[in-house]
């Protein structure tokens, strides 16, 4: 009898296992905000799709330990896998262990994506956009602030061994060898971690030399928020001080609100999520898929920031 | 030893042997590093003759440069009460490796019991429960708080005491754990926008005015009391510790539930000072709590070391930290400088036991 039960149930599983569709996922970093929003958007995207089961890891900043997990996914079987890689320049390695299982590049893009083959495929923004957005901004309202004779800031790094973090640096000193923006200077450039109560004691320290500065640059929200919250501890006017992040996350755009903050950069996540589970189940069922699709970044301002409120 | 009320770690107390204490060392090399950093300030080209301590810009109604003063104690406020706890640990010949991860832990949840419902006008976007658990006074998030830490101290205190498992396993597994919570209480999301009297305890110079009333408070547990004493006849030996009547499993608990507690304690005022908490607070910190107790002059096989120290080494590394930004040294550089100063304290310790001995 209780061979039968234990039959009976295996072959219920397996054929369970046939109709339903499998779905791994493996994230850059569980802790990472924004990816958090995308990872939950996923989640709930994934809930909707009748007979849809989906699993998602954390790779912890580790390619290693991504690979592995990639390769985990293929020997378990899925019917797919969505990798966020951790290291964009190491597209190859990935898609190899992927072998014939569909994959789906979501969010960063990896270095081989024009050679990607016909299982796999990639959604996301375009990096270079993020840094260049924001930091152009922050040119311009310098620029109308008449500051356009000369102006001084700082600029707060992620971690330093993060891709996004030494593209969006890069952006800014890119946007400030443009001919209309080189009266902006970095006095000094160091990394906060991404993290905002690090951005609060790097920014105090910055200001504790009393070199006087016109803007303060972050390669995310919760860096240009931490440095906020020190500059109005230390009494400055957050009118005429120009601070600029990337994200759009909530938090900032309260701060933004406020009047505290000036521009930030919204990346869709609700667009990479679902697209990249639509084009993962689209690479299972075989059809054809748009192997290249880029999401544009928006530029968010107090202008436009209300239509930006509930997204992120 | 210069102090017989400390644990001998295994050397006798000879007088003809007494030097000055071990603390008046690691504030020579404090006021040494602060010279190494104005010296620089003067012959680094780029730095216009600015000064590392003093009011070189004529800012302030003092002779120093008090905003500089104010963030070298400021940024290391808050590993330094975890530091206070660690110090404790390391005593007893322990070590507590999850306090980094429960500083992340207890902030998710200390905080989802200190928000506020409307922030500028809007809804709270990061609201994790009901109405019924905003604007909660701030004692709500406090205790919830320090009774998570010390839930987590209890079963850390109880694995090494009565199960034998060693601390570094232990704590090891307890690091992991509290990662795990605090990346599930909210799914990863942050948690944020305090009420007015939650940020209070985190604003401003909160977080130094709780680092030093603590430390005043366990320099006077540890030297004073019956708990003290325990602490270090347990760390210096502990089967003498057993024979002489201390009941060290009970005691152990108990440190490990104060170290805990101290952790927690950080978490809840990190929260309130970043105004939000995030899974990926901490990282690091129980690194540099030991780093802090170690540059201190604490012994990790036990037994010596003093909270007088610990707040020294806090200061060391807050030294070391705004001096950094002061010459402007890239953070890849400063990582490297900062282990060889946390190497170079132990190698100088070991030396200075040697020739004691």
């Amino acid at each position: 009898m209780k061979k039968l039960l234990i039959t009976a149930s295996l072959v219920a599983m397996m054929g369970s296992n046939a109709v339903a569709q499998e779905i791994g996922a493996t994230f850059s970093r569980f802790d990472d905000n924004w990816l958090t929003v995308l990872r939950n958007g996923m989640v709930e995207h994934a809930a909707t799709i009748d007979g849809l089961s989906y699993q998602q890891e954390d790779a912890s900043d580790d390619l290693a330990k991504q690979i592995d997990q990639v390769k985990n996914f293929v020997a378990s079987g899925v019917d797919a896998i969505i990798v966020n890689i951790v290291d964009t320049s190491a597209g190859a390695a990935i898609t190899a262990a992927a072998g014939d299982t569909p994959l789906v590049y979501v969010n960063r893009e990896p270095d081989n994506v024009n050679e990607l083959p016909a299982t796999q495929a990639f959604v996301a923004s375009n990096e270079i956009e993020s840094g260049t957005l924001s930091a152009f901004q922050i040119c311009n309202n310098l620029r109308a602030a008449g500051k356009a004779g000369g102006a001084t800031g700082y600029l707060m790094n992620g971690q330093l061994s993060n891709q996004a973090a030494v593209q969006r640096s890069k952006d800014v000193y890119d946007v400030i060898g443009m001919d209309m923006c080189n009266f902006m200077t970095i006095i000094d450039e160091q990394t906060a971690n991404w993290s905002r109560d690090e951005a609060q004691d790097l920014m105090t320290n910055w200001m504790s030399s009393g070199e006087p500065f016109d803007f303060v640059l972050a390669n995310n929200d919760e860096m240009a928020i931490g440095a906020i919250q020190a500059m109005k501890a230390a009494g400055m006017d957050m009118a005429v001080m120009q601070v600029g992040g990337v994200d759009a996350s909530q938090d900032a755009l309260l701060v933004m609100a406020a009047g505290d903050y000036d521009v930030t950069v919204f990346q869709d996540s609700v667009g990479q999520g679902t697209g990249s589970i639509d084009a993962a189940l689209r690479l299972i069922a075989g059809e054809a898929v748009d192997q290249k699709v880029y999401i544009p970044f928006k530029l968010v301002t107090p202008a436009n920031m209300g239509d930006f409120l509930a997204k992120n | 030893m210069s102090d017989t009320s400390h644990g001998t770690g295994g050397l006798t107390f000879d007088k003809t042997k007494r030097t000055w204490p071990n603390e008046m060392n690691i504030l020579l090399a404090l006021i040494i590093i602060v010279v190494i950093f104005e010296i620089l300030g003067q012959i680094l080209p780029y730095m216009n003759d600015q000064s590392f301590l003093f009011d070189s810009r004529d800012r302030f109604d003092s002779i120093f440069n008090e905003a500089r003063l104010r963030i070298i104690i400021l940024q290391v406020a808050i590993i330094g009460i975890i530091a206070l706890g660690v110090t404790q640990v390391i005593i007893t010949a322990g070590i507590d490796l999850s306090s980094g991860p429960l500083v992340a832990a207890t902030a998710m949840i200390a905080m989802s019991f200190g928000q506020t419902e409307l922030v500028n006008g809007f809804a709270n976007p990061k609201a994790l429960f009901g109405t019924w658990a905003m604007d909660l006074p701030v004692v709500v998030p406090i205790v919830v708080g320090l009774s998570f830490g010390a839930f987590i101290g209890a079963i850390n205190g109880t694995f090494i005491a009565f199960l034998r498992i060693p601390p570094f396993i232990a704590t090891l597994g307890m690091f992991l754990i509290c990662r795990g919570i605090a990346l599930w209480w909210s799914g990863g999301n942050p948690v944020s926008f305090p009420t007015e009297s939650y940020k209070y305890i985190g604003s401003g110079m909160m977080p130094v005015v709780w680092f030093l009333s603590l430390a005043v408070i366990f320099h006077l547990i540890m030297r004073y009391t019956v708990y003290g004493k325990h602490t270090y006849a347990i760390g210096s030996n502990e089967e003498a510790a057993r024979m002489s009547g201390i009941n060290v499993k009970r005691h152990k608990v108990m440190v490990y539930m104060i170290a805990s507690m101290l952790a927690a304690f950080a978490g809840v005022i990190l929260a309130a000072k970043s105004e939000t908490a995030q899974a990926g607070m901490g990282e690091f910190y129980e690194l540099f709590a030991i780093a802090m107790a170690v540059i201190g002059g604490i012994s990790l096989q036990g037994g010596r070391g003093s909270i007088i120290g610990t707040v020294l080494g806090a200061m060391v590394l807050g030294v070391i930290r705004s001096g950094f930004t002061y010459i402007k040294l890239d953070g890849s550089y400063q990582l490297m400088a900062m282990g060889s100063i946390i190497i170079a304290a132990i190698i100088l310790d070991q030396y200075r036991q040697r020739n004691k001995a």
